[in-house]
């Protein structure tokens, strides 16, 4: 559906007064602006600028399920129920916007080069699984002949792995760019270089205070990533963050050959191949480690040695939004009634369940417990 | 013989680059005692200006040009200097506690250095227009490089098309060579004379003037100018069949040809040195991004500087000096005053010269917008084929810059890591916007900054730390 898109002048905001201010611009709080725009809502999405460290520019675009909720088994549920509405949202982003995610539920691996690695990746699985109140994902450990009859690709080095039929995988770029064109045609305000530097409770809700002005709404939802940790004491909330580095490595476009996505090697929709995936400390994405970039390639050749003379064209450094233990923060205020932080490390994954029923209970004033209770920063 | 088959990994110095810039640097630091390497992709020294001075099949010495032979003094002058020249090495990565990553002799590895001299030189300004990506159209540098290197003169109706010394230079050699042109079509802008006569008086004294003058009533007594070219598009179903143009205001005109050869100027390459994090800024006057310098060229980097048209286009004999400049630079702060240092003095002096001309010919040659900034469904970015319009659109929805612009059009995003559009992107944006490129900055750049393979990677030392922050078990 063809929608013209009005020029716009970035210094001075349409409005300043909003149903819902959403700050962060990337997969999360886009995500939740979709679903408020879509149930009707004037939202405003506040963002920082060109150079904004961003970890939805980073990620890597995987639609996940294995081994997510070992800790806390209603992770694995949260996950399932976006896996399993994924495909309902990409459709509806196409609706919107024309534009095709690429959204795939193809199943997907995690593979293993070694016999411990297998046995470490079993003995996860198992624990995975024998935690209370779990459900079952029918994620399996695999054979290395059972895994070549869908992987035909893999190397001599390649000794079992894990396979579960609910992985996928998606456009995330594409996705990020989709979820802003329909924010433009669902009449929702982008404010880049809005970054927020306060915030107070006004009369029938909140100011946000930000290098482009003052920006007024009724609710507030902080999305911000890493940032959240300092945003959210503002509105009596709190959101502790462990920031991790990671890495990936991007060749350049090749035919198609590999079918399913692997947690550290997927061949996008373009013909790319990316290739991850690394954890070290640290907050800042500056500076590219080499020996680790090395050690990936190292792992991602001998997993595919088909991709031994194709180029490398790029490599990143991100910084992944990690909550302190790695599962996600979804809570409201009890002080700022009407604020609300969302913290997650699966930008992606959780991009429908973000969309189809945060934003409903956002938009509705308040979280449903039932579903999302066990998500609050109270745990810490 | 200077060429090396192994590298070493530690250096005193460094130089990324083997044209004037490069080898003169290297000159003065291994000259005065410094352990020098000169990391360079191509097959013999030179660069682009002196590209295969010393492989050439082109032996009539009438078809390169004075200027062109120059260049064997200052390879000889190298290779009697103690440098270590490294063929085919292929930098791709350079980090701010200097250590270099390399391709050479088909592996990769890391060497490190306690001066570096980024001497990466030009690349020729993007001129994209409807149709610049059929086959038939390249650039009149690539031509030039297949002439140097290899001899082949381009056959059928060639068509030049653009502004700039490198055109007319190119068209010389061309017709030198026994090559024959079609046409010139001038897209040098008519006001650019008048503006640019404020800046004549330095450029009547300079050596650009004499020699520039001749080569283009040379080439103009032999071939069809068709001035003050205002539009230009090529043509074609599979291939490049004709060019289609405007002259001032006049209606549109159609000239068939079987290749056409465009040109509007070079910009500093700047990849290496943007990756590695050295601070630039945006030259109004060249209209592209230049590195913020000190009088050697030194950086804010400690120990990095960039010599040559890198540290924005000056040309051949400026680079000469530029590099000497650098290498005198890195001699002092590792060895102090030896005494075995070229005059700084003489350098200085050549460098005003070559300067204050400048003015004029950057006013002259300035590419109008409308060559710079296209429209509609000309591509921008080849690589990803993201066109005007699409930029344009993303702009609208929120992206403010060329960073956001990569995450929704993959825009600069392939293997030219943004050399063929970074500019345009940038000066699209501005527009956009209403803001000026300054404001907008430019990609942010990330190794490799030229495509490696993923054995090669792979090869690369890695510490127990590197393996343990992958491998987690």
């Amino acid at each position: 559906m063809a929608m013209t898109i009005q020029q716009r002048d970035y210094a001075t905001p349409q409005r300043r007064d909003y149903d819902t201010v959403v700050v962060g611009g990337g997969l999360l709080g886009a995500s939740i602006a979709w679903g408020l725009a879509r149930g009707g809502e004037r939202v405003a999405l506040l963002d920082e600028g060109d150079t904004a460290i961003r970890a939805s520019r980073a990620n890597f675009a995987l639609v996940w399920v294995q081994s997510k909720g070992l800790g806390m088994p209603e992770y694995a549920g949260w996950t399932i129920r976006s896996s399993d509405a994924w495909a309902g949202f990409a459709a509806e982003v196409t609706d919107v916007t024309g534009l095709d995610v690429a959204f795939e539920r193809t199943g997907g691996f995690s593979l293993c080069l070694s016999e411990r690695e297998v046995e470490h990746r079993a003995q996860t699985l198992k624990r995975l699984h024998n935690q209370p109140g779990i459900v079952d994902y029918d994620a399996k450990m695999m054979e290395r002949s059972e895994i070549e009859r869908m992987l035909p690709a893999i190397g001599p080095e390649v000794v079992g792995g894990s396979f579960c039929p609910l992985d996928g995988h998606v456009n995330s770029l594409r996705l990020l760019r989709a979820l802003h064109t329909g924010l433009a045609k669902l009449g929702a305000h982008y404010l880049p270089d809005h970054r927020v530097d306060a915030i107070a409770q006004r009369a029938g809700g909140f100011a946000l205070m930000t290098g482009a002005g003052e920006v007024r709404a009724a609710k507030v939802v902080l999305a911000a990533g890493n940032a959240n940790m300092t945003l959210a004491p503002m509105v009596g909330l709190k959101a502790p963050m462990r920031p991790e580095r990671g890495q990936i490595i991007v060749t350049e476009r090749l035919q198609p050959f590999l079918k399913h996505p692997v947690v550290t090697v997927r061949q996008t929709d373009e013909g790319t191949v990316m290739i991850g995936d690394s954890k070290e400390e640290g907050i800042t994405p500056e500076g590219t480690n080499m020996g680790i970039a090395a050690v990936e390639a190292d792992r991602a050749l001998r997993m595919f040695p088909v991709l031994k003379t194709v180029n490398v064209v790029r490599t990143w450094t991100g910084v992944r939004v990690m909550t302190q233990d790695g599962f996600p923060i979804y809570d409201q205020s009890e002080t700022h009634p009407g604020a609300f932080v969302a913290c997650c490390h699966s930008g992606v994954t959780l991009a429908a369940n973000h969309a189809l029923t945060i934003a409903p209970m956002i938009a509705k004033g308040a979280l449903d417990l039932d579903i999302v209770g066990a998500f609050s920063a109270k745990r810490f | 013989m200077s060429a090396v088959t192994s590298l070493d990994d530690h250096y005193d110095v460094a130089v990324i680059g083997a044209g004037p810039a490069g080898l003169a640097a290297a000159t003065v630091t291994a000259t005065a005692g410094l352990s020098t390497v000169v990391l360079d992709d191509n097959p013999a020294p030179g660069g682009q200006v002196w590209r295969a001075v010393t492989t050439t099949p082109v032996q009539d010495r009438r078809v390169l040009g004075d200027d062109y032979w120059k260049g064997q003094e200052i390879v000889q002058a190298f290779q009697a200097s103690g440098a270590k020249h490294a063929l085919g090495a292929a930098v791709w990565s350079l980090s701010r506690e200097r250590e270099i990553g390399v391709s050479f002799g088909g592996g990769a590895r890391m060497l490190e250095a306690r001066r570096v001299v980024i001497a990466s030189g030009a690349l020729e300004r993007p001129f994209p227009i409807p149709g610049w990506t059929l086959p038939g159209v390249m650039s009149v540098g690539g031509a030039q490089t297949l002439l140097k290197a290899s001899g082949l003169v381009p056959g059928g109706r060639v068509v030049l098309a653009g502004a700039g010394p490198l055109l007319w230079l190119f068209a010389h050699q061309m017709l030198q060579a026994g090559g024959q042109i079609h046409a010139i079509l001038d897209t040098s802008d008519r006001a650019g004379w008048r503006a640019a006569l404020k800046h004549a008086m330095p450029f009547v004294t300079s050596p650009y003037l004499v020699k520039g003058l001749k080569l283009m009533a040379g080439v103009r007594r032999r071939v069809r100018l068709l001035t003050g070219v205002t539009s230009l598009a090529a043509g074609g179903r599979n291939k490049v069949e004709a060019v289609i143009f405007r002259q001032g205001s006049e209606g549109g005109q159609r000239m068939a040809a079987d290749m056409l050869l465009l040109h509007q100027g070079v910009v500093p390459n700047v990849n290496l040195a943007m990756a590695a994090g050295v601070e630039h800024h945006w030259d109004a006057q060249q209209l592209c991004f230049v590195p913020v310098l000190d009088t050697f060229g030194g950086t804010g980097i400690e120990g990095v500087a960039i010599a040559g048209d890198g540290a924005g286009i000056a040309g051949a004999e400026a680079a000469v000096e530029r590099g000497r400049l650098a290498g005198i630079a890195a001699v002092r702060a590792l060895k102090g005053d030896t005494g075995k240092l070229p005059d700084e003095t003489a350098s200085r002096k050549v460098l005003a010269k070559y300067d204050g001309a400048r003015a004029f010919l950057d006013t002259l040659y300035r590419p109008s917008r409308g060559f710079r900034i296209p429209a509609g469904d000309t591509i921008v970015c080849r690589c990803e084929e993201v066109t005007a319009q699409q930029v344009i659109d993303n702009v609208r929805i929120g992206c403010t810059g060329p960073n956001q612009l990569k995450s929704f059009l993959r825009c600069g995003m392939g293997p030219c890591q943004g050399r063929m559009c970074g500019l345009t992107v940038t000066e699209l944006i501005a527009e956009t916007r209403g803001v000026t490129p300054a404001e907008i900055g430019y990609y942010r750049l990330r190794p490799p900054v030229k495509p490696i393979a993923l054995a090669e990677l792979a090869s690369m030392p890695k510490t127990e730390s590197d393996v343990t922050a992958v491998v987690r078990i």
